[in-house]
């Protein structure tokens, strides 16, 4: 009985919750215009360039898909200051580094994403930040 | 003959205590302004003032609020700055307060890297409207109150775009209510484009160990603003 209580009301009651409030929390010159951040996509690739600049840093990789044609997907983080201090590089990220990447897609369909995180080939998770 | 000199000198010494200027600088000695000054972080960002809608707008300000698109013309978009009150209001980056007697300066990590509070002074005459505008402040106990007016009227209020007029008056209250937070209650009044004042609150937390860094908004910026 106390078993089916927790699995049955309690976890996704907890998980309802966790899942509100992963939403947009911040709306940074409204580039929740372009995104949809109500979405995640994920992608497997190949960094090719790391732009370590203001007012964002972005990552490109190439990305293969399901047809096993190249994509050429851009990913846009947040301030280089801001993901210093969540542990973020200039060269942490280098051209043939095979990285996963999740964010938020875009409303129109190209591949670019507002990233959530990377998660490099040793296994280690950077989150974006504003 | 001694009672009196007695007499005399205490009257003397009453009337040297007493007196304006030696009451003004111990007031001063022993009152010094509250501290805001340190690294501050937006404790919940909040970029639009309305974010299920329903600002009470005018008509003039409802279309001009329609023809606002975050994607196009947002001025913030080429790197103009955010001006007042979206500075205080929309903006994720860390903030950093200097006190002197005279000016309250706060520095941002962000596209507007800095306001001026002026101390004790009143609004200059015949302003030329500007991003910032004009911020005067005093002390009232333990809050910081600043007036601002003298507002260009090309910003946006919010990320959403709710437009102003060059009348808009920003009224701030602003003080530490712990160690670790700051409180900014906002009204925001403009009658030709708000039917009634707004008002708003931000708080912020100290960030120990935190320095501003620079923050190039021209330097890869992929936006542009396709406004006048």
């Amino acid at each position: 009985m106390r078993i089916r209580l927790v699995f049955c009301v309690i976890a996704p009651v907890i998980a309802a919750l966790l899942l509100s409030l992963s939403g947009p929390a911040l709306a940074h010159h409204g580039f929740v215009s372009w995104f949809d951040m109500g979405r995640l996509v994920t992608v497997k690739g190949t960094v090719t360039s790391f732009d370590w600049t203001n007012p964002h840093a972005y990552i490109y990789l190439d990305v293969k898909n399901e047809k096993g044609a190249t994509e050429k997907w851009t990913a846009e983080l947040g301030a280089i200051a801001m993901l210093t201090r969540a542990g973020w590089r200039k060269d942490i990220l280098k051209p043939g580094d095979e990285i996963t990447a999740s964010g938020n897609p875009a409303k129109d369909g190209k591949p670019n994403m507002h990233l959530d995180k990377v998660v490099l080939a040793n296994g280690q998770e950077l989150a974006s930040a504003l | 003959m001694r009672k009196r000199s007695i007499c005399s000198a205490a009257a003397l010494a009453a009337m040297l205590v007493l007196s304006p200027a030696v009451r003004g600088q111990n007031a001063a000695r022993q009152t010094p302004p509250p501290d805001i000054s340190g690294v501050w972080q937006i404790a919940k960002p909040q970029g639009t003032l309305f974010p299920n809608g329903g600002a009470p707008l005018t008509p003039w300000a409802e279309a001009k609020f329609k023809a606002a698109n975050p994607q196009t013309n947002d001025p913030n978009l080429g790197c103009l700055p955010e001006g007042m009150p979206r500075f205080m209001l929309s903006i994720p980056l860390p903030m950093e307060i200097f006190q002197t007697p005279t000016r309250v300066v706060i520095i941002r990590e962000g596209v507007q890297v800095f306001r001026q509070i002026y101390m004790n002074r009143d609004h200059l005459k015949d302003l030329d409207p500007t991003y910032s505008g004009d911020s005067v402040g005093k002390w009232e106990g333990d809050t910081l109150v600043v007036d601002t007016i003298g507002l260009k009227d090309s910003t946006w209020v919010d990320n959403a775009g709710l437009p102003h007029s060059e009348a808009m008056r920003v009224i701030e209250r602003i003080r530490r209510t712990d160690h670790d937070t700051l409180v900014d209650d906002l009204t925001i009044e403009d009658p030709s484009t708000f039917t009634k004042p707004i008002t708003a609150q931000r708080m912020w937390k100290l960030k120990p160990g935190w320095e501003i860094q620079e923050f190039v908004c021209t330097e890869n910026n992929k936006y542009t603003f396709q406004g006048k």
